[in-house]
């Protein structure tokens, strides 16, 4: 268990600024998810404090200590590799045994150990394999044993379960929650899954362009979203953003007129999630429409109507019915949660 | 299928040139079976004999002399150069280093000297050295002209190893030698070996310096080819029982070779 801190890092190739100079702290047992869209820098970020990648400015503490120049088998960390880094020419029993068999561990323990390990993530039968001989889902699973088969003061784990099929991903989800409620070990999780990050993360870094927009709790960063791309990013369906304007306390756009706090002012964007809405008889309600879209999904229907320029998602009950086009209209429900933003700097404006 | 012109000149074409390369080496084992009053005649028709062989390897000929010193001057060269090679491989393979270019082309760049150009050098060299006529200065002599080239080779296979498995290893908590000596040779191996057995061909082969390098005690086997060029005349028929020996022990590592560098192909690393 181990407390990191990336302090002012930055990471170049060449000229390129993959990850631009800032500062995170991962407290001791914390679970962080690194979340961001492809290319944003995540895996650079983990392969830096792996010690696979040169750090090209800045300080990485580890446990207090500068470890910057440290060689990776002396950070005592496993990580899960995004593109799995199996060994080709071991059985799979072999792949997941190799750190223990770098630690000296004794044949039979070691043996004891891998077998316990792979009834984890459901390999036993596969143990005499050689990676080549399994799939995409089955090697991440190699991959994933390897590094949780001995407790390591750091877990790094690049989207470890992004080729696995959903039912067996709830199943792993639940598996390494339950696991590092288990061990406490600090853990760096980078997925492009919002519900993997809101399941598992003690704190979520949201990270867009290799920089970290948002770093706070799941609760917060749904409640709170710092800004237009996190609150757009985060939720599915995502949130509801409008374009319009404030003016005499209410918030004006097509179709749109709901009362909010805040000066007035043009270029503002509210959003409000799909879940705040509902329903509502015609007549004043804030929010109407033409009925654009209606799409099942088993226990709701999500509900999209259109104004101009304004489009709106609500959740309705799944046996709502209406013809395309129909008028609609919604109201926010008690209780709802309204964000303002800034359209230019697309950051959150705090009533 | 149906054999258009183009199938007949394309059989005819193979034929014709399989015949071109294929007739010395068959009139060579034709020969080193004959008696020496057949040797000239180009008749099949003949009882063969294994005389040559006993005649060749008895004296004043001595051609188990020359197969032992082909036989440890290849083997050592090889057991030297290769596993240099690996090491010198892997190094420009995987760290970068400023110069690591220039570097690599500067040990490529003495495949391109000519051999007889360094031959007189050597001889001087040797000679004060006392070494002339000995196993040890042709060992020297062909790891220098061998080992570029085995760098050369094992790089291209090494560079076709992904790096993730080493730096998974590293994570794991291996150190750079237990990454090679656990990941990198294991994988490499087809490679390696490959490449282990073309170094033995060159060496094996090697004619100039060692024609210029020894005299009685060292002389190979391809030197000692000369030899049965007499004032009496070329004796053919020892000759090809000699041709004989040099070419079998290199067939059947081409046909070791083959069999491996398929599987090099095959074996590959896994995403
Ligand atoms: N070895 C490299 N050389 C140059 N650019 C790289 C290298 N590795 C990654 N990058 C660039 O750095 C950025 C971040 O990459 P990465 O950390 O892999 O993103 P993510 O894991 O979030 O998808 C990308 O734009 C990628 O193209
Ligand atoms: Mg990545």
């Amino acid at each position: 268990m181990a407390e990191v801190q990336l302090v002012d890092v930055e990471k170049r190739y060449g000229s390129f600024l993959a990850v631009p100079k800032q500062s995170l702290t991962i407290e001791e047992g914390e679970f962080l998810v690194l979340l961001g869209p492809s290319g944003c820098g995540k895996t650079t970020t983990m392969r830096m404090i792996a010690g696979l990648e040169d750090i090209t400015a800045g300080d990485l503490m580890i446990a207090g200590e500068r470890a910057n120049d440290k060689p990776p088998k002396d950070r005592d960390i496993a990580m899960v590799f995004q593109n799995y880094g199996l060994y080709p020419h071991m059985t799979v029993a072999e792949n997941i045994g190799y750190p223990l068999k770098l630690r000296g561990m004794d044949r039979k323990t070691r043996e004891a150990r891998v077998q316990e390990t792979a009834e984890k993530v459901e390999l036993q039968a596969l143990l005499k394999r050689r990676p080549s001989e399994l799939s995409g889902g089955q090697r991440q699973r190699v991959a994933l044993a390897r590094a949780i088969v001995r407790t390591p003061k750091i877990f790094l784990m690049d989207e470890p379960l992004s080729n696995l099929d959903a039912k067996l991903r709830v199943t792993m989800r639940a598996e390494l929650k339950h696991l590092h409620h288990e061990l406490g070990v600090t853990t760096v999780y980078v997925t492009h899954d919002q519900m993997e990050a809101m399941t598992l993360a003690s704190r979520v870094a949201i990270m867009r362009e290799g920089r970290i927009v948002q770093l706070d709790t799941p609760k917060k960063i749904y409640s709170e979203p710092a800004d237009l791309f996190v609150a757009g990013f985060i939720g599915s369906p995502s949130m509801n953003l409008v374009e319009g304007r404030i003016t005499g306390g209410r918030f004006e756009a097509p179709g749109v007129s709901l009362p909010v706090a805040g000066a007035d002012r043009g270029d503002v964007v509210l959003g409000i999630r799909p879940e705040d809405l509902q329903l509502t008889d015609p007549g004043a309600a804030p929010i109407s429409g033409k009925l654009y879209a209606l799409e099942l999904t088993g226990d709701s229907t999500l509900v999209t109507l259109r104004n101009g320029r304004t489009s709106v998602c609500t959740r309705g009950p799944a046996d709502f019915e209406a013809p395309i086009d129909a008028p609609c209209t919604l109201a926010p429900k008690p209780g709802a949660r309204i964000h303002l933003f800034d359209k230019q700097t697309g950051q959150r404006l705090d009533a | 299928m149906r054999k258009t012109v183009f199938w007949w000149v394309e059989r005819g074409l193979l034929l014709l040139i399989s015949t071109i390369v294929l007739f010395p080496i068959a009139w060579m084992f034709l020969t080193a079976f004959k008696r020496p009053r057949d040797a000239y005649s180009l008749s099949l028709d003949f009882s063969p004999t294994l005389s040559n062989f006993v005649t060749v390897f008895s004296d004043p000929w001595n051609l188990g002399d020359m197969v032992l010193n082909s036989v440890i001057v290849a083997s050592v060269t090889v057991l030297i150069a290769v596993p240099c090679a690996a090491l010198a491989a892997y190094s420009f393979s995987r760290f970068r280093v400023r110069g690591r270019k220039f570097l690599f082309f500067l040990i490529l760049s003495t495949q391109f000297i000519p051999a007889v150009v360094i031959v007189l050098p050597f001889f001087l060299m040797f000679r004060s050295l006392g070494l002339l006529d000995t196993r040890l200065a042709l060992i020297v002599v062909n790891l220098a002209i061998v080992t570029p080239f085995v760098i050369w080779m094992i790089k291209g296979f090494i560079d076709a190893i992904p790096t993730d498995s080493e730096e998974a290893a590293m994570i794991d908590g291996a150190s750079r030698l237990r990454v090679i000596k656990d990941i990198v040779l294991p994988m490499a191996a087809p490679g390696i070996l490959t490449s282990s057995i073309f170094c033995f061909i060159l060496t094996w082969n090697e004619f100039l310096f060692a024609l210029i390098l020894t005299r009685r005690d060292a002389v190979t086997l391809p030197v000692g080819l000369v030899s049965f060029r007499t004032e009496r005349g070329d004796l053919w028929e020892l000759m090809s029982a000699a041709g004989v020996m040099i070419t079998v022990p290199i067939f059947i590592m081409a046909l070791l070779i083959q069999k491996h560098f398929t599987r090099g192909m095959t074996a590959g690393a896994v995403k």
